[in-house]
Formats: C-alpha cells, structure tokens, sequence
C-alpha cells in the first residue's frame, strides 16, 4: 500500500509539471481535486463502514461456492450480473471489491464485476435512455454482457495458468 | 451524489442491524474496526488520487478532446475517440451531454460508441481510485484484458453501421433529420 501512494504521489506530482508548464492551471488543478475529495469523503466512509461490515458478514462457504476461482463460470456470470447491480460511483463501488478480493473471490470473478459495473451499471441506464434513448440503452446492455463475461473468461484462465 | 450517500448509509445500516442480529455486537464492532483501519490506510493513497483527477481535469479540457476527435477518421478515429473517452475528464452529468454534441458536430456513430465505451472501461482517472482502493495488479490486469473493448465495439459498429450518424439512435421511426454527409 506505501508503494501505490509513493507510486501516486509521483504521478501527481509529475502531472502538477506539466500543468504549471503548459498552462499554469496546476494550483486550480490542486484546488479541484481537494474540493472533489472534500465533497466525497462522507460517500467514501459510507463504503467503507459497507465494505466492512460485509467483509464480516459475507459467510466463507458462499465466496468459495460461488465467487473462488473454483467456483469458475458461475463466479463469472454472478460478477457480471453482480456488477450490473452495483448501481453506484466508483468511491462506494472499489472498497466492495476489495473486500471480495480479500473473502476470497477469484480473479475471474473481480474482472467480471469490475467490467459489468463499468459498461453494465444500472447508474448509467437514466443518463443513456435521456440522451441516446431506450432502443441504445437496450442493445448496449445486450451487446455488452458477452463482452463482461469474455473479460471474465480470460481473467479465469490467466489465473488458472499463471498463478496456480 | 446526495441519491448515492442515502443508498449508502441506508445499506450499511441495514447490514450493521443484520450483522447485530446475527453475530451481535462483536461483529458489528470488527466490522467497523475494519472500516476504521482501511479508512485510516488509504487516507494519504485517496488524497495523492485527488490530486491527480484534479490535475487531468484541468490539464484535458473539453475543447482539447474535441479537436483530437475531429482530426481522424477510420480506425485511427476509432483508436483516438476511444482514448478521448478515456481521458475525459468529469462524472455523467459531464460527459452525456459532451457525447450527445457529437450530433452537432456531425461525427458519425462509431466515434460516437468508441468514446462512449472508452469512458466507460478506460477512464483514466478512476485508475488511482482502482489501485488504491482495489490493488495495482488488479487494475494492471483488469485494464490489460478490457483494452481492447473500446476499439473491437468501435470497429463492429464502423463494419455494420458505418452509414449511421451520431443522430440517428434519437430519432423515432418515420422522423426526419435535415443534416447530411455526416462523415469526417
């Protein structure tokens, strides 16, 4: 975890450069981004304080039954479908899949709902259905759900091949 | 967001209850001592992520997209809008009406889908938020086998809708658009 922040606090330092080069903006950047934090820590502590508790909740059998990487196809198909459900932003959304990453879920399973929430998310279907109408909506949700599973698939047999 | 914050809180309280009721308090209790300590944890990640969203928003302007997006055509348009869409920045309230100006700006619908899906798998600035929230490996491998989603859609639609304008999924049957030559 010390690295991915040392990792990220490089990036942002790297990108408040280049902005104070091309087009010194980087202090407006700065701002924005701490008004964003600000403005989303009560939605971030909510995941948390969600996150949490289903990490204590979720019974060990259901992970291994149906999300592990044994639990192949159908940890797949529930991720997809799972992450079509997950109606919410990416801040409530990516401490849930941690906390199915430590339970035990397969990485099949992670690709998949990570994939079906960002192409499938029902959040999405007002905005699509009031700016490109229902019969897009429709077809991209039909046409999306092989692409989540496929997604899934692969991750399933990277993790069958490379880490087994 | 205030719609998100109220599920939130109203799921976690229904599970606080239900975890009350199934292991007591000391499962309620380690729950959000879990909480707490990933709360504690990712405090310095998610301030160094903000940072960085901050920065992409005012570094990839609207109008810095837009030009990219009218300079290709083909599988280069393809490839480059799915990128766009990747890098642009902001939440939905942002980008669909952004989308839906392609109508004005008559780009045709397979630069159209290719941003749309390149937003939607790529979105650059929620990769702080997956490393840190989820792990690097994760988001690495996640980004590396979605990567080609944005350009094989776009391609598809390019191949069996190449002659539908960015218009065309608005209009009811029957209805009449007066613009034309929608190609770039």
């Amino acid at each position: 975890m010390a690295q991915t922040t040392i990792i990220l606090s490089i990036v942002a330092v790297i990108l408040i450069v280049i902005n104070g080069k091309l087009n010194g903006r980087q202090y407006e950047g700065i701002k924005l981004g701490l008004n964003q934090f600000i403005r989303t820590i009560p939605i971030i502590l909510g995941a948390f304080i969600l996150a949490g508790i289903i990490e204590v909740m979720i019974p060990r059998d259901f992970v291994q039954n149906w999300l592990s990487k044994e639990a192949g196809l159908k940890g797949i198909v529930l991720g997809s479908f799972g992450g079509m459900l997950l109606a919410m932003g990416p801040y409530a959304f990516f401490p849930i899949v941690s906390t199915l990453m430590v339970s035990g879920a397969g990485l099949g399973t992670l690709i998949s709902i990570i994939t079906g929430w960002s192409l499938l998310s029902l959040s999405k279907a007002p905005f699509e259905i009031g700016f490109f109408g229902v019969e897009f909506t429709i077809k991209k949700t039909i046409y999306s759900i092989p692409l989540s599973l496929i997604a899934g698939f692969i991750a399933y047999i990277i993790e069958l091949l490379v880490f087994t | 967001m205030k719609q998100s914050l109220i599920i939130i809180y109203l799921a976690a309280a229904i599970l606080l209850i239900i975890g009350f009721l199934i292991g007591g308090s000391q499962m309620v209790v380690a729950g959000l001592n879990i909480s707490i300590n990933t709360a504690y944890r990712s405090f310095l990640m998610l301030l160094a992520s903000f940072i960085i969203i901050g920065q992409l928003n005012v570094l990839l302007t609207a109008e810095v997209i837009e030009k990219w997006l009218q300079k290709f055509s083909g599988i280069k348009a393809i490839v480059v809008s799915a990128l766009a869409g990747g890098l642009f920045p902001g939440g939905p309230y942002i980008y669909y009406p952004f989308v839906a100006s392609f109508k004005e700006k008559k780009l045709p619908f397979y630069i159209l889908t290719s941003f749309l899906f390149g937003k939607y798998i790529y979105d650059f600035s929620r990769i702080p938020l997956e490393a840190s929230l989820v792990s690097p490996n994760i988001a690495f491998i996640r980004y590396l086998i979605t990567f080609p989603i944005p350009i094989i859609v776009g391609l598809i639609v390019l191949r069996f809708f190449k002659d539908t304008p960015s218009y065309d999924y608005n209009l009811k049957a029957g209805e009449k658009d007066g613009s034309n030559n929608y190609n770039s």
